[in-house]
Parts: structure tokens; sequence; C-alpha cells
């Protein structure tokens, strides 16, 4: 390999047939007499514009398309020269970082000598050794190109906002579960919203056991196993739930507040109670109408019960979590939206006041395709005001577009499936802690189950990598009509 | 030759294409600089064969040879292959020692003589398409060899024909090429009365071939030899059996495509003989463009 270009902090590398460097490898630039060496990651592989290349091509095609028969007699074998130089490859590459006397810096300033140079590959273990990927708690995440295991710290998870993405059937739940059972391995706390039902059987092996993650996952279903009373909420939790979820309006609103308070004071905080409060109201119509319809639309959710004794399961699983790490499953599967809606309302609001309040130290947030339950306000809310809570999200979703840009700018970790459209590739590129070209060169050649790490998790040094198999029962796939005909 | 005494017969002579089978070859060479070392310089030949047999094309060819050429070398060189291939040294000796900067084109004519030797040995009843004229008694093109090859040509019935991408030939001031009566194509215009002066020998009669629609017509050297019948039938199994393009032969223009060297050919050699003999190139300035900056065209453009 020669060192070809250098503009900004592109380099060009000129790579020859016997040189095979692939996408997302990794190079040194070792500049000897300097004393330093530049990390390089190729984030393109073109053909070398070689001069004559054209016409090599084409004279080979006259006869209407199909190659011309015929000998050719060289004696001294200059063809396999020609082959060599044609094939030549351009390695189009990304200045990750300097190394100067064993030590990186993310500078890309110096130039080093194009005739001195050595350029080699660098091994992902050398590289995570370099760049101290791996820490104290390790999470393997999988194996790299080249065979060797790519282990990251679950430390640079922690209070961190990370986003897991790619198109269908690429591998994303499969990692989210990885993390989850890693994270509880090392006794956090971790809540899940299972869209799909997806997670409900992270305490089973594949062929139906139990794992030994299986007292640590606890699957918590609205309206079944998780119910709320009204005397576990506040106020202003309830008054969310029905501005955002139900869209009460605000002079509806102040009256409920007034019904509210008068409970209170009686205490007599239940749906039964409730629901009498407003028939006999004295208020315009129209508001005990609108006040009605949404008490109907909480009765009907199931999720509010008056039985004290039904709505303490969260409280106890999040003791046990506490206690020695476990992962909250809350299953949204047969949920309706707006059911939906008002259980993460609660729940959010709940993580806050236990978080608040110290009850709790930190926990993990799992959210699947968050734009389906989360409202408008709350993106701001997650990766502002509730991370210093202690509310550590990570997302995950099939359309990136769902997720805000301001999202995808504070992100600390992006890891990254295969994409092909280009304008979800815009969306994922404007993340801040990795170049465009790298997201879209890379991303739209990764195969099923190679996801990009970006971020903290790496270091910023973006690596691809195979995400290991995982022995826990698949849920939530699609059905199929056509599956019992096989 | 005597331009003042050369006329061109405006009467058309009109064609009409042969479909009987015949085999259609042709030859070309190319040569090219490769680089200059210390004592001299670096030059690669080849050659291609191309006929067109039921309907499809195929081709031989020859090299690249690479010879690395110097003062002391040259005319050793050039008399050892003159005399292996054609078992004569060559007939002038003062023209026999070439500059060094003539060189890659006097061993490409070493080559392209000795494939259509070849060719000529080898084919019967057919076309032997030639690039260039029938013009001999030129350092690169002795009256023995022409003489010879054409005679082994004829032997085995074949004819040859040889195009003239460009010629000095002028008539009325006008070269040939440029003065084409308004008639449907193909045709041939006849010349007359030119003459050559010793040592050139003209073996072939000199037309204007104007083969396809457009404006492009070329000069056409046929062997002087054959009766005017002959020749006009060669011309029209060529029409009949080659395609045509611009009125110049498919056969032909392969021959040549196949021969020349790309770029990207130049840098395999220079990178074969680094790697194999360690001789290493000199970059010579350009002087023009060192002189004269943007004003200079550059010594190969010059």
């Amino acid at each position: 390999m020669k060192l070809y270009k250098k503009e900004g902090n592109v380099i060009q590398i000129l790579s020859f047939p016997n040189e095979t460097v692939e996408k997302g490898d990794y190079l040194l630039i070792d500049d000897a007499e300097a004393g330093k060496a530049l990390i390089t990651q190729v984030i393109d592989v073109q053909f070398a514009n070689i001069p004559g290349i054209l016409e090599e091509l084409l004279r080979n095609l006259p006869d209407g398309g199909e190659l011309m028969q015929g000998e050719d007699f060289d004696p001294l074998e200059i063809a396999p020269h020609i082959t060599y130089i044609q094939d030549a490859s351009l390695l189009v590459c990304k200045i990750r970082a300097t190394v100067e006397n064993e030590s990186l810096s993310p500078s890309s300033s110096w130039l080093p000598s194009r005739s001195q140079s050595t350029i080699r590959k660098l091994q992902i273990p050398a590289l995570i050794k370099l760049a101290k990927i791996d820490g104290g708690l390790p999470i393997v995440l999988g194996g790299t190109k080249d065979s060797s295991l790519l282990t990251i710290d679950a430390s640079s998870l922690d209070g961190r906002l990370n986003i897991i993405t790619g198109k269908k059937d690429t591998g994303k739940s499969h990692l989210s579960k990885l993390l989850i059972l890693s994270m509880i391995g090392y006794k956090a706390t971790v809540f899940v919203f299972d869209l799909n039902g997806e997670y409900l059987s992270l305490g089973m092996t594949a062929d139906g056991k139990r794992n030994a993650h299986y007292d640590k996952i606890h699957v918590l279903t609205p309206s079944e196993n998780f119910k709320v009373a009204l005397k576990q909420l506040n106020l202003h939790v309830l008054l969310d739930i029905l501005i955002h979820a139900l869209h009460l309006p605000g002079t509806s609103a102040r009256e409920f507040r007034r019904i509210w308070q008068s409970l209170k004071e009686r205490d007599m905080l239940n749906m039964h109670e409730l629901g009498e409060a407003i028939r006999n109201w004295h208020c315009n119509q129209h508001v005990r109408d609108a006040l009605f319809s949404r008490y109907y639309a909480l009765v009907n959710s199931g999720f509010f019960t008056d039985n004290i004794a039904e709505a303490t399961f969260l409280e106890e699983c999040l003791l046990k979590a506490k206690e020695q790490g476990g992962a909250i499953i809350i299953n949204l599967r047969n949920t309706s939206p707006i059911d939906r809606q008002i259980v993460v309302e609660y729940l959010l609001a709940k993580l806050v006041e236990l978080l608040t309040s110290w009850r709790l130290k930190a926990i993990f947030l799992f959210a699947e395709e968050a734009h389906l339950y989360l409202r408008d306000t709350y993106w701001d809310d997650i990766v502002t005001r509730m991370r210093h809570f202690g509310i550590f999200t990570t997302f995950i979703t099939n359309q990136p577009d769902t997720i805000r840009e301001n999202i995808y700018r504070q992100a600390d970790n992006i890891f990254l499936f295969n994409f092909t459209n280009e304008h979800d590739l815009e969306v994922v590129s404007r993340a801040a802690r990795v170049d465009a070209e790298t997201v879209k060169s890379i991303a739209r050649d990764l195969p099923p189950h190679y996801c990009l790490a970006l971020g903290r998790v790496v270091r910023d040094f973006p690596m691809v990598v195979k995400v290991k198999a995982l022995d826990v029962k698949t849920l939530g796939e699609t059905r199929l009509f056509f599956r019992d005909a096989d | 030759m005597h331009p003042q005494a050369l006329q061109l017969k405006m009467q058309p002579i009109p064609l009409k294409p042969k479909h009987e089978e015949t085999i259609v070859a042709a030859v070309d060479t190319s040569s090219i600089k490769i680089g200059e070392t210390s004592t001299g310089t670096l030059i690669a030949i080849r050659g291609a064969n191309v006929w067109k047999q039921n309907r499809k094309y195929r081709y031989i060819r020859l090299g690249p040879f690479i010879f690395h050429i110097t003062e002391e070398n040259k005319r050793e060189l050039y008399n050892t292959l003159q005399k292996a291939y054609f078992n004569s040294p060559h007939e002038n000796n003062h023209q026999s020692s070439p500059n060094l900067l003539q060189m890659p084109t006097r061993m490409a004519n070493l080559l392209e003589r000795w494939l259509q030797t070849m060719l000529s040995k080898t084919i019967s009843n057919g076309l032997i398409l030639f690039d260039g004229s029938l013009t001999s008694g030129t350092a690169d093109t002795p009256i023995k060899l022409m003489k010879e090859i054409l005679e082994i040509a004829r032997k085995r019935g074949n004819i040859v024909l040889a195009f003239s991408k460009m010629t000095n030939l002028r008539f009325n001031g006008q070269l040939i090429t440029d003065v084409l009566p308004v008639h449907k194509p193909p045709y041939l215009l006849e010349t007359a009365g030119m003459k050559t002066k010793p040592p050139i020998v003209l073996f072939g009669d000199v037309y204007v071939a104007r083969l396809t629609k457009g404006n492009y017509a070329f000069r056409l050297d046929i062997d002087k030899e054959v009766s005017f019948e002959q020749k006009m039938e060669a011309v029209e199994k060529l029409l009949g059996n080659d395609l045509l393009s611009q009125s110049y032969p498919e056969t032909l223009r392969l021959a040549h495509i196949l021969c020349t060297f790309t770029a990207n050919e130049v840098i395999a050699m220079q990178h074969f003989i680094a790697q194999k003999y360690g001789v290493k190139i000199i970059n010579r300035p350009d002087m023009h463009r060192l002189l004269f900056g943007p004003f200079g065209k550059g010594e190969s453009n010059s």
C-alpha cells in the first residue's frame, strides 16, 4: 500500500490486488522518522484511476459485446503486470487518531511521509488495546471481521443516550436483548417498553427452559398484572395523562383539578368516587361530558384499579431489580395506542418520582419505536431533564426519521445496522459523533446481524461487529400465512 | 514522387459488394517509448494479425517485446533481428544505424514486415490488408522484402490491399482524398502517372477509396501485378465480407486497436522492468514545459 493523497481528514491509499482490505478496516500509517502514526479507517474502496483503462476495456469488446477470440503470445509475461495495475484499488480512509508515544490524540494536523511511511492493517484487538475500549465491565458484542471479539465497557452506556437503528430483520432487537442481559448481569435496573412482545421470554433459553436470568426478568402487562390505584398517583401525573394522552381541554382540566382536590381532602381517591364526583359536580355540561369521556377511557383501559393489593407489582419488581439487578418488561403488545400512552405517561412520571426521591439510583430504559407512544414534549425531556434524574435511554427503531434530529446530535452511542435507503442514511448521518461519509458508506454494505458501533462505546473508533448469538427464546416474530405450508 | 505528374480520374469506378466467402486478414504493429535510462531508451513493440472467417473476428497478438536500446547496441540489435527473420542484413548500410528516436518505429516496422510475410504464407485466396502504402525502398521497407511478400501472397491466391490513413498525394493542389465527386459510394477513383525517384519503388496501383457514406476516403494501394478486374473484385469482396465504417475496414481497425499500447500497459511494463530487471527509469524534465511554462506544449506534442 502506498500513501497517495490527503485532503482534510481524508486520506487516499493506493492498494494492490495482493493486499486485501475492506470497508471498515483500520490501517496504521507509520512514519518512523516523525515518530508518529496515523490511525485511519477505510470508508470506501474504489478502482484506482489508471490511465488508459477505458481503452483497455473497450478494445476487448469489439465484436457486438462478445469477447473476441484470439491468442496472445506474451513471451515476457507482461499480462499479469497489466492485470496487477488494472486491479489496483484506491482506499478512501478517514483519519481517526494519531499515535505518538503509545498514546492517542484525535489530531490529523500533520502529514506523514508519502515515500517513507509504511502502511499496514491494524487488527481490531490491537486497536481495542490502544484505545482502551474494553474496561472493567466487559460486554462482548460479537466478532469482528478479523475473527476477534469486540468487547465494550458497560460503563460506556451508563448515563448515556443510545440509539439502535437499522432496517427490518437486521438484528436490532437481538442487540438490545444482548445489552439488556449484559446490563442486568451487572445488577443494573432495566426498563423495556416492549411493543411487540419480543422481550417477554428473555428469561428462557431457545428450547424453552429457564436461563440464568429467569428470576431477573419481570414482565408487566398493563391491565393484567400491572395496574395502578389513583391513590398511588400524583395529580400532575394524571393531568399529564388526561391532557397529553386523552387530549383533555384546559377548562375541563381545571375542573378536574378541583374534583381531584375535593376527593383527596375527603380521602376518597378511587375510580368509583371519581366517576360519582364528575356526575355530581356543578359545572358546565360540556365540561362534564368531556370529563366523563376521559373517565371512561381510563376505566376501559383496565389499567386503573381501586384494589390497592392489585397495584403493587411494579413496586415489588423495582425492589427486586434494585437489589440484584433486573429487567422490567412492559408488555405493550396488545395495548391500544391510547392505553399505551397512558401507561407510558404513568411510568415515566413514576420513574422520575422514584429517581428524584433516590428510591432508585438510575435506570436503563429501552424504548422500541418510541414515536408510537412517546408524546412530542418527552423527547427533549428524555435527553435532558430525565437523563439528569438517571433515566438512560436506548431508542430502538427501524424508522430513523421518527427520532428527532436533536436526539441524534446528542446521542452518545449509535448501533447502526444495515440501511440502503438514502433518506434513512441521511437522517442517521446527522449524529454528532461520526462523520456522514462513514455512516453512509459502511452502513449501506452491512450484512444482516452486522452492526456499526459508533460513539463512546468504541471510543469514537467506528467498528463493524457481527452481533453474537443469544440462547434466548425468540418471540414477537411476524405471523406468516405460508409458514405451515413449508 | 512527382506530385505534379499525378492524375486523378474523376470518373468513379462503382463497386458492388461481393458476398463470396473470403478471408479478410489485417496486420498492424505499434511501438512506444517506455522510458529513458542513463544509457539509452526503453521501447516496446507489439503486433497483431486479425482475420475474419465465418463471420467471426479472431486475432493473434505478439508482444509486447521490450528492448533496451543504447547507442552501443542499436546497430547490432537491428541487424541481428533483420538477419534472423529475413535472412538479410540491411541493404543500405548508411541507413542501417537509425538514431535512438527512430528506433521504436524501425523496430515496429521490422515486426510488421515479418507479420505480413507470415500472413501471406499462411492464408490462401484471401484478402490481406496492410496499414500504409505499398511503397518500398525506404529504410523500413526494403524492395526485396516487399517484393517477396507480394509474390508469396499472389502465389497463394491472395490480394494485398494497403490502406493509408494519411496521404500527401495531391491533385490540382488538393489532397486526393479531399477531391470526391458527387456519386453514391462505394466507389474507387483511379490515379495515373505517379512516378517515384530511386530507390523508391511503388508496388501498387494507387486509388482513392470511398467505400461508405460520409466524406471519408482513403488512399488504397493494390498489388500492381494483379489484373484490373482482380483488383476490383478484391475490393468488392472486401465490401461483402468485412464491416466498413467510415470507409475503413473493421479488420484493419481491430488490428490497430489490438496492438496499440494504452497508458495502463506502459505503467505495467515499467513495473515489470523495475521488478524483474531492477532497471531505473529516469524522469527527464520536459524542457518545453520547463522553459515556456503554460506556453510549452510538451516535447511529445511539439
